[in-house]
């Protein structure tokens, strides 16, 4: 049996070529053109030195979980033959203040403990309004460098 | 700006619910009347003698410039229709202050109305996110709901800091306490923290017993001239402190520690404005969404340091009778949830001296305060004053 639908991201301006690069199995961050901070979510606008100058470029796809739920309500009708499902909050090994959110894969919520560290995959599912869409989701690393 | 400018400058006169209930059985407008009226019947004024409305609103519900008329306001000088949930239900409040101490309104009403349990489900049912940007980052994972988002803090502040079940449960025991001594409340009925470890998981370390209940129904305030309020019936209360802002939220890209929330930011300026500081506060009406809200405000507003708010709240100080009352009507959790208004209203009756059985005996100075910021960046606060 195929999973249900998911409820899909309505992407803005600003996170199109994001959304677009994640369907194209490339986890991509922003990289501020002039101040070289990196960012995420996108943005035109750099928050630290405001140049509108930026380009994108790979993620390093490894973080350590911050925190997460074990979601046991079934809040959302297309989600709710999957409860109990984790949410993991990650922090990317990046910098400090990137996190992402994502579900977790290839393991089972006994596995969670703080700082896990963990490596993004990415999974083609369907949306909620029929067409295909691509998230990023989070596996324990296999090996911690 | 000195920050003492507004410090009290306009002051409370009146308060007014409607109801709180499942299923009110009718539209925001008329809650949102309905609460307006009984706020000003209690402030001994009348719809003609209104110049100015505040609310604000997540697409769930009426604006002023539908419940002016509606009402039969004669003119409407200023008004407020802001947008957000329960992180600016307190900015409310602190703008109509402003409005007043600038000469531009002399009578506001504030109200929040809402059918949040028979229409406008925030845990998903019955409308749309909120059209803000973060959602699609979280939504396609199941992460939409305030519970969600709020049990992930928690757990946050557990492995920082080793907070345990058994500390969130005394916050919901000890609220359940406090509304058994409230009519208006819906849940009261007493627990034990037995019954709370028991009650079901809605989103892990969260349980329903942490949640707020979601509620039909409006509260109402009346902010005017502090110099007004002394000649009205009731004892003025006085906006001695307002504040609202914030800076970081979970994907600003600037924050790093989340087991902080926007209340450490707002606190300092809070205090300084209404020259009080957390040994002054007498009694505090703490935003409670969920019980962990309450336990990181404590800890952010310097009830105590940060990382003990769990030890502070199993230690009693938070229980009537206790070094500082929180939540003296039961809170969201349980008297009822119109996103903020009613804690104001009952930081107000606690200064009045008009709390009943729950009464703080001799209570001054009062906090009361929003969402600390977690759903939304930012979050506001008001310290209020017994006008003695």
């Amino acid at each position: 049996m195929s999973a249900p639908p998911r409820p899909r991201p309505w992407p803005d301006r600003d996170s199109a070529p994001w959304w677009e690069a994640v369907r194209r199995h490339e986890l991509l961050l922003q990289r501020c053109g002039h101040c070289g901070t990196p960012r995420f979510p996108p943005r035109a606008v750099c928050n630290r030195c405001r140049s509108r100058e930026s380009g994108w470029v790979p993620a390093m796809g490894t973080g350590r979980v911050y925190s997460w739920i074990v979601n046991h309500h079934a809040f959302m009708p297309a989600m709710a033959a999957e409860v109990p499902f984790a949410v993991l909050m990650v922090r990317l090994d990046d910098a400090d203040d990137l996190f992402m959110y994502g579900n977790l894969v290839a393991a089972g919520v006994a596995d969670l403990v703080p700082g896990l560290p963990v490596e993004a995959v990415f999974a083609d599912v369907l949306g909620d309004d029929g067409e295909g869409f691509t998230l990023v989701q989070w596996r324990p690393r296999r090996r911690t460098p | 700006m000195g920050s003492g400018h507004l410090r009290d400058r306009a002051a409370i006169a009146g308060v007014g619910y409607t109801p709180f209930s499942a299923n009110s059985g009718v539209s925001t407008l008329t809650l949102a009347v309905d609460a307006i009226l009984a706020a000003l019947d209690d402030a001994g004024l009348t719809v003609g003698d209104v110049d100015a409305l505040a609310t604000h609103r997540v697409g769930d519900s009426t604006p002023p410039w539908v419940v002016a008329p509606a009402l039969g306001v004669p003119e409407v000088t200023w008004y407020l229709d802001q947008f957000g949930g329960g992180s600016v239900s307190h900015s409310v409040v602190g703008q109509a202050a402003m409005a007043v101490a600038a000469g531009i309104a002399t009578t506001v009403v504030c109200y929040r109305a809402v059918n949040a349990r028979s229409e406008f489900r925030m845990g998903g049912t019955g409308r749309g996110p909120a059209p803000v940007f973060d959602v699609q980052y979280q939504a396609p994972y199941g992460l939409l709901a305030p519970s969600q988002q709020f049990a992930m803090y928690a757990r946050a502040h557990m492995i920082a800091y080793g907070t345990t079940h058994e500390q969130f449960g005394h916050i919901a025991v000890n609220q359940r306490a406090n509304a058994a001594k409230n009519d208006r409340a819906l849940k009261r009925e007493p627990i034990t923290l037995d019954d709370y470890l028991a009650s079901r998981w809605i989103a892990e370390p969260l349980r329903l017993l942490d949640c707020c209940l979601e509620t039909d129904g409006a509260c109402a305030v009346v902010v005017t001239s502090v110099e007004r309020a002394r000649h009205l019936p009731r004892p003025p209360v006085l906006i001695s402190g307002a504040v609202w802002g914030g800076g970081d939220s979970f994907l600003s890209g600037t924050g790093t520690d989340f087991t902080v929330s926007e209340a450490a930011r707002v606190a300092p300026r809070l205090y300084a404005m209404a020259g009080a500081g957390p040994a002054d506060i007498d009694v505090a009406e703490i935003y409670d969404c969920f019980s962990y809200s309450v336990l990181v405000q404590l800890e952010d507003y310097g009830f105590c340091p940060k990382g003990e708010g769990g030890p502070y709240v199993a230690s009693g100080a938070t229980a009537l009778g206790g070094t500082l009352p929180v939540n003296t009507h039961g809170g969201f959790l349980s008297e009822g949830y119109v996103h903020g208004l009613n804690h104001v209203a009952e930081a107000v009756s606690q200064l009045r001296g008009t709390a009943g059985d729950r009464q703080v005996p001799g209570a001054e100075v009062a906090l009361s305060t929003a969402q600390p910021g977690y759903v939304l960046a930012g979050t506001s606060a008001l310290i209020l004053r017994a006008d003695r």
